[in-house]
């Protein structure tokens, strides 16, 4: 734009460009930093000490080694939380400024990559303030009890993104979806406890909207992640996650498995060996017309849940356009006014981390966890004409690694590579949405959460448990 | 929970049994909290504390679903309880400590005692057999089928119960405000 305020054709685009340009080069920097480093710790613990260990003769040693691996999981979310909080606020501002055509912060280090690792360091040296007339324990106890449950809520998850890998398959829970929805229903606590503690009306005012928010989109949010485990006949993530496995059209964002049996069709019609097309059709589908249009509802129904369990995720986690609880205009910054310095910071962190977490579990339960989306048959490296040469050529460079070392680990390395994919996608679409969408009021925000949100799953969920008596699943 | 026995035998002693005086040391002082806590408010947060810990009990029971069901459904809970108090007490009373008559005082006591009596009783009256059975890997799978097979009557009753509940909570808050003040509270 000149300064007279004309727009020169094209200029709208061009101007952007290098800000796109900087901002991807920005998030894959921060990115590869982030899983380099959390890889390392999971490797260094889970099995580099453990391997230095085996050749030794100390009776302790085989216990030493036990306790390493079981610790790994821990250690792994502990190391990415603070990283990846400090990436996912710079994303933001940088996202949030390219939306707008600002500039977002751009001093410190190369394009202000660098900005969040100073804010946080300026946030821990901050003094920690705790107002008078505050009830100074529930004050102190309010971040922790806010934080924790997203160290602990998401370990199910670290299975099911690591394609089971075997040093998180002590965290594959059978419960794990419940283990995990059961965990993030303990933050509300955490803000309705600092509201209160904080002893200020706005913080009070920011906890009871919390409360009423979290309480009522929890069940639109619970009901559809129940629908799909009623899909997927378990509550284990690792077992979704390797249901959905095979390209796009097994996901369960797509009819839950409805078109396995399609994808199968048409694999068995491109290899020209095996089954007829028919016949695979009709080992899923078996009722004809009838199967169809449950496989069509199906398909629908996963859709609109998808957007349920977004939307119920996105007030679940206060995010914008739900953020009532802390809206800055009306009750300046809500349930964390009185929060400076440490407590503030992991408050900051935990609203940061949980973004992460809901987009990780509609990844896993929607997205198919780590699988490439396109179909197997479809998918050139699952071919062995092609696949095959270029392991050949890669082995003399890479069997170090991966069978001497175990640095790398193939089935684990592609899921995790996708997972990140997909999730920084979600956490990217949900900035996006907090640069659209205004605040919703608090009535409104109510009426939309109990008279459109909760009716819509529950008629879904009857109409899947029908839908699915027609079609064959996951034979 | 496989991580309890190597855990036992290498430390030569009984790890749940420790877990277990960890968790008793958690709930038995906040559930005194909960009882003696000036601020409504804080007890309700500490008798989340006594939930939480309770939630550890079903754990190291191996009733893992349970354990997360209690977790679930007493945290929200609670948080709404804390909320309702919230908003029907007068935080300016809390401080001034309201005295208790003689009489409260007496009724009181009769109710701690029968209510206790009957907890007591109905604890003593049925045997708790010790099972050293492992847990199911399918636990989730049959506390399903038993609820809509084996206490699928007991099932229904409870949620007809929830149903009436739910419809007796409309009703209240349905109440039409009369004068302008309530009016204005009834909106918020």
């Amino acid at each position: 734009m000149k300064i007279d305020g004309t727009v020169v054709r094209g200029d709208h685009f061009s101007g952007n460009i290098a800000e796109i340009r900087k901002f991807a080069v920005m998030s894959l920097s921060w990115l590869t930093v982030i899983f380099v480093a959390v890889w390392g710790v999971c490797w260094a613990l889970g099995i580099f000490i453990p391997m230095c260990l085996a050749n030794s003769s100390f009776d302790f040693a085989a216990i030493l080694s036990e306790v390493c691996k079981a610790l790994t999981p821990i250690a792994a979310v502990l190391v990415f939380i603070p990283i990846n909080a400090m990436f996912m606020v710079l994303m933001e501002r940088r996202a949030l400024a390219l939306f707008t055509r600002r500039n977002g912060p751009n001093r410190v280090g190369p394009d202000g990559a660098l900005q969040t690792a100073a804010d946080a360091v300026k946030l821990l040296l901050k003094e920690d303030i705790t107002p008078t007339g505050a009830d100074a324990l529930m004050f102190t106890l309010a971040p922790i009890i806010f934080f924790a449950p997203s160290i602990f809520g998401a370990l199910p998850l670290l299975a099911a993104v690591t394609n089971n890998h075997k040093l998180f398959q002590i965290v594959d829970l059978p419960t794990g979806i419940f283990y995990v929805l059961a965990a993030s229903s303990v933050p509300v606590v955490g803000i309705v406890m600092g509201g209160w503690a904080s002893n200020n009306k706005y913080s009070l005012m920011g906890g009871l909207r919390s409360a009423a928010q979290a309480i009522s989109y929890e069940i639109p949010l619970v009901l559809s992640l129940v629908t799909i485990c009623l899909l997927a006949g378990t509550l284990d993530v690792v077992s979704i996650a390797y249901q959905q496995s095979g390209g796009l059209l097994n996901w369960n964002i797509l009819g839950g498995g409805a078109l396995i049996g399609l994808n199968k069709a048409i694999a068995a019609l491109v290899s020209s060996s095996g089954a007829p097309f028919a016949e695979v059709m009709n080992a899923y589908y078996p009722y004809g017309w009838l199967s169809f249009v449950g496989a069509a509802v199906l398909c629908m129904c996963t859709v609109i849940l998808f957007g349920v369990y977004l939307i119920g995720a996105c007030a679940e986690i206060n995010r914008i356009p739900f953020d009532l609880p802390e809206a800055e205009s009306e009750l300046v910054s809500g349930y964390n006014t009185e929060y400076s310095g440490i407590k503030f910071a992991i408050f900051f962190l935990a609203e940061f981390t949980n973004l992460f977490i809901v987009s990780t579990i509609a990844v896993v339960m929607f997205l198919g966890s780590g699988d490439c989306p396109l179909p197997t048959w479809l998918n050139p490296l699952s071919y062995p004409a092609v696949y095959e040469p270029l392991a050949k050529a890669l082995s003399p460079v890479l069997s170090v690694l991966i069978n001497d070392l175990h640095l790398i680990n193939p089935p684990t390395f592609w899921a995790a590579l996708w997972v990140i994919f997909k999730t920084y996608s979600l956490i990217f679409f949900a900035i996006l949405v907090r640069g659209t969408l205004p605040r919703f009021r608090i009535d409104q925000l109510m009426d939309f959460g109990w008279k459109r949100l909760i009716p819509i799953t529950l008629v879904i969920f009857v109409l899947v448990a029908f839908a699915r008596g027609v079609i064959n699943f996951h034979v | 929970m496989e991580q309890f026995e190597l855990l036992t035998n290498w430390a030569q002693v009984n790890v749940e049994a420790f877990v277990l005086y960890a968790l008793a040391i958690i709930a038995i002082p906040c559930a005194f909290c909960v009882l003696f806590d000036r601020a409504i408010i804080r007890s309700g947060f500490f008798l989340i504390g006594v939930f939480g810990a309770v939630c550890g009990l079903f754990l190291i029971l191996q009733a893992q679903f349970l354990a997360l069901a209690q977790l679930m459904i007493y945290t929200v809970g609670i948080t709404l309880v804390v909320v309702i108090a919230l908003m029907l007490t007068n935080p300016r009373l809390e401080k001034e400590g309201v005295a208790v008559e003689g009489r409260e005082r007496f009724s009181g006591l009769v109710i701690a005692t029968v209510f206790f009596l009957t907890i007591y009783c109905a604890l003593r009256s049925e045997s708790w057999p010790l099972s050293s059975l492992r847990m199911n890997p399918e636990n989730v799978k049959q506390i399903g089928a038993a609820l809509i097979t084996t206490y699928a009557l007991p099932f229904e009753f409870a949620s007809v119960l929830l149903l009436a509940a739910l419809m007796g909570a409309i009703l209240l808050a349905k109440a039409e405000p009369k004068n302008d003040v309530s009016k204005i509270a009834g909106e918020n």
